[in-house]
């Protein structure tokens, strides 16, 4: 049996590890918006190389995994649920990585007031991503609990929503340039669309659920 | 003028292997877990591994096709059949060649004159019916049970579908090898005694009997049918009637296992009897409709709205219709090739109503006042003695056939040898054998005189008025092997 299985244990590992990378990514992005606002620009920038490097493993794994499927023709009833699964949530970490990159070529300076509705909104929007990891592995796994995982995402993507309005509003109610009003919702929504682009992949996956259940 | 012959046969074998694969695999071809070259070579090698090993084996049959006595019969018949299946294969429908057999046999037995027993019309129409019911019942059955397991399964999904493809594999492996082994010999099986097949020697290694030659070629037309044709009926399985997922392949794909194991299978049957454990009833069930039932059976419990009703309307009439097309077409082409290529198409058989013939329907039982009409005379075929006989007394249809199985005139002569050449002894003991032997070169008119002979003998006794399910199987069992000894022991003209 572990030799007929050599070959899915192998893409299993895989899709495990693509997936350990989008956690990663999100982690690193709420540890790089910390450095960030703390001041440390070198770390800040540490990061974003790291996330780089996420990024384009990820891109190998999904390109890897994806021909492995085709070649074998492995689970051929929901290998095209798979592959959109995968490519959506490549989506949040490309999301992760132009949000950083954004960051660091313009530098926009954020008063300390906006602190803690900044770090706020990055913790849920991080949040959504984590959720929305143990969503796609209980999709592989266990197809019972990818309902509740759904429901959190969900959950951290409206919270990201509230927060990130009031992070704007307060922005406007500020004291600064109209120019520098626009950068930061700018920057403000950059982080509210990656809890939108986990939700995308749930919209899907709640449906590719419903279509694996017997 | 024998290869001629064997022609019609390997056609009724291409078209087998178009139609029965569909049921085995078309379920997992068209959910795409298998593609259609790979299960067309695991059909072939487990069709033609159950035709060599088992199909001249423990049964011993001559197929259905062995109840027309002649060859050129049985060339038309099988011709009938195989066109009928072919034309409704080729709308993509598959339909039960076992019933298009019967079909064609009972258009022969219209144009030889022989009365036809209204029991396997009955058996027909009830297996469109119960087959259907009965795997749809199953399927739904095992669908359900099989739902909560699955939804809560912590198995990876590639996991899981790896091992639903080799399951789709060994469980259509199964189903292939026992279509070998149950179909060979309609295919061939009456062409047996008349092998034109010499055996071949492979260096002093091993030697490859006529016999099996014969079932070789049955078997490899079995195979150039699934290859060349099969695929449209796996369509209409796996895709067309309702969209089945790989997990509702194997579901549809076991139900129809179950079910021709529990209900169909002589050998489990015989097994829970021996055990002296209740049987469960035989029931006449088709691998086409059992299939098709299960898929119907799993749409339902899956809420039944994306079954395609219209497409399970024409299966339907397509089922019906099989066996009557079947039997115009053999009626039609036993005329044409008797009356314009004069070949002969069936054995003059004579029926007498002697002294003997006389006491032995006494001593069976039956009222002889009847046979007023008939006695001491000669009869060409058996409708002219129904029509004799409807004069009289009313009797019974299974009393007229049996009063009329006593009058036939089958001349024998007990030659063991041919049985042993012919490779229909397997199913015979060593001590049945040995009682044959002791019967060498006797000769008997009737066939109940061969069993009578035979019945002094506690290998071949029936049990007058069997009772119980044990008895009644013993019963069912020798007269098989009785029907096998008669034509075989046939006088040659």
């Amino acid at each position: 049996m572990a030799l007929l299985l050599k070959t899915t244990r192998f893409v299993e590992s895989q899709i495990d590890t693509f997936l350990d990378i989008v956690s990663d990514s999100a982690t690193t992005f709420q540890l790089a918006q910390e450095d960030y606002l703390a001041g440390r620009i070198p770390q800040f920038e540490g990061r974003l190389a790291q996330i780089r490097e996420y990024e384009h493993r990820a891109d190998d794994l999904r390109v890897s995994i994806e021909r492995f499927l085709y070649e074998r023709t492995l689970i051929p009833e929901n290998r095209g649920d798979v592959l959109a699964i995968l490519e959506n949530t490549d989506e949040v970490i490309d999301n992760i990585k132009d949000s950083l990159l954004q960051f660091s070529i313009e530098l926009p300076q954020i008063p300390h007031e906006l602190d803690d509705l900044w770090m706020q909104t990055t913790r849920a929007s991080v949040a959504a991503v984590e959720q929305l990891v143990f969503a796609v592995r209980s999709f592989f796994r266990d197809l019972a609990a990818v309902n509740n995982y759904i429901h959190k995402v969900y959950f951290f993507e409206r919270e990201a929503d509230h927060i990130g309005e009031r992070l704007r509003r307060q922005i406007f109610a500020m004291d600064i340039e109209l120019s520098r009003k626009s950068q930061l919702r700018f920057f403000a929504i950059h982080i509210e669309k990656i809890s939108d682009a986990a939700q995308n992949v749930c919209d899907r996956l709640s449906i590719y659920t419903i279509k694996r259940q017997l | 003028m024998i290869f001629i012959y064997l022609l019609s046969g390997l056609f009724l074998g291409w078209s087998l292997g178009a139609n029965d694969t569909g049921n085995i695999f078309g379920a997992a071809v068209e959910t795409r877990m298998l593609k259609f070259k790979k299960a067309a070579l695991i059909a072939s090698i487990f069709i033609t591994l159950g035709a060599l090993l088992e199909g001249s084996g423990p049964s011993g049959t001559l197929g259905r096709l062995g109840s027309v006595d002649a060859l050129g019969g049985a060339f038309t018949v099988a011709l009938a059949a195989a066109i009928t299946i072919t034309v409704i294969v080729r709308l993509g429908i598959p339909v039960s060649t076992s019933q298009t057999i019967v079909g064609a046999i009972i258009g022969w037995n219209f144009f030889s004159g022989r009365l036809t027993d209204y029991g396997s019309l009955i058996t027909i129409a009830s297996s469109w019916v119960l087959a259907f019911v009965l795997s749809a019942a199953i399927a739904a059955l095992l669908f359900y049970t099989v739902k909560p397991w699955v939804n809560r399964s912590k198995r990876h999904l590639l996991e899981q579908d790896l091992i639903i493809r080799y399951a789709l594999i060994v469980v259509g492996a199964f189903g292939a090898y026992s279509l070998g082994a149950n179909n060979i010999a309609n295919v061939v099986g009456v062409f047996v005694p008349v092998s034109p097949f010499k055996d071949i020697s492979v260096g002093n290694l091993f030697t490859i009997t006529g016999l099996q030659q014969l079932y070789l070629m049955g078997a490899l037309s079995i195979v150039v049918g699934i290859y060349t044709y099969s695929h449209k009926v796996m369509r209409t399985v796996g895709k067309d009637l309702f969209h089945l997922s790989p997990i509702t392949a194997l579901v549809a794909l076991l139900a129809e296992a179950l079910v021709l194991f529990l209900f169909a299978s002589r050998g489990l049957y015989n097994l829970l009897l021996s055990l002296h454990l209740p049987t469960i009833p035989l029931v006449p069930v088709s691998s086409t409709q059992v299939i098709v039932g299960a898929v119907v059976g799993i749409g339902l419990a899956k809420g039944g709205k994306n079954i395609r009703y219209n497409i399970l309307a024409r299966i339907s009439l397509a089922w019906v219709a099989a066996p009557l097309i079947a039997f115009l077409i053999s009626y039609t082409a036993l005329f044409i090739i008797q009356n314009v290529f004069e070949q002969k198409v069936q054995q003059e058989t004579n029926y007498i109503f002697d002294r003997m013939v006389i006491t032995k329907i006494d001593r069976e039982g039956f009222s002889t006042g009847a046979l007023s009409t008939v006695n001491g005379r000669s009869f060409k075929t058996e409708r002219a003695i129904h029509q004799e006989l409807q004069a009289g007394p009313p009797l019974s249809r299974n009393e007229l056939m049996q009063i009329i199985s006593i009058a036939e005139i089958h001349e024998m002569t007990v030659d063991v040898k041919r049985l042993l050449d012919s490779g229909l002894h397997k199913g015979f003991s060593a001590a049945e054998i040995d009682v044959l032997r002791s019967l060498q070169d006797r000769s008997y008119r009737h066939k109940w005189q061969l069993r009578d002979a035979l019945g002094k003998y506690p290998e071949f006794k029936l049990f007058p008025a069997p009772e119980s399910e044990r008895q009644k199987n013993h019963n069912r069992i020798l007269t098989g092997k009785f029907d096998i000894l008669y034509r075989t022991f046939t006088k040659l003209k």
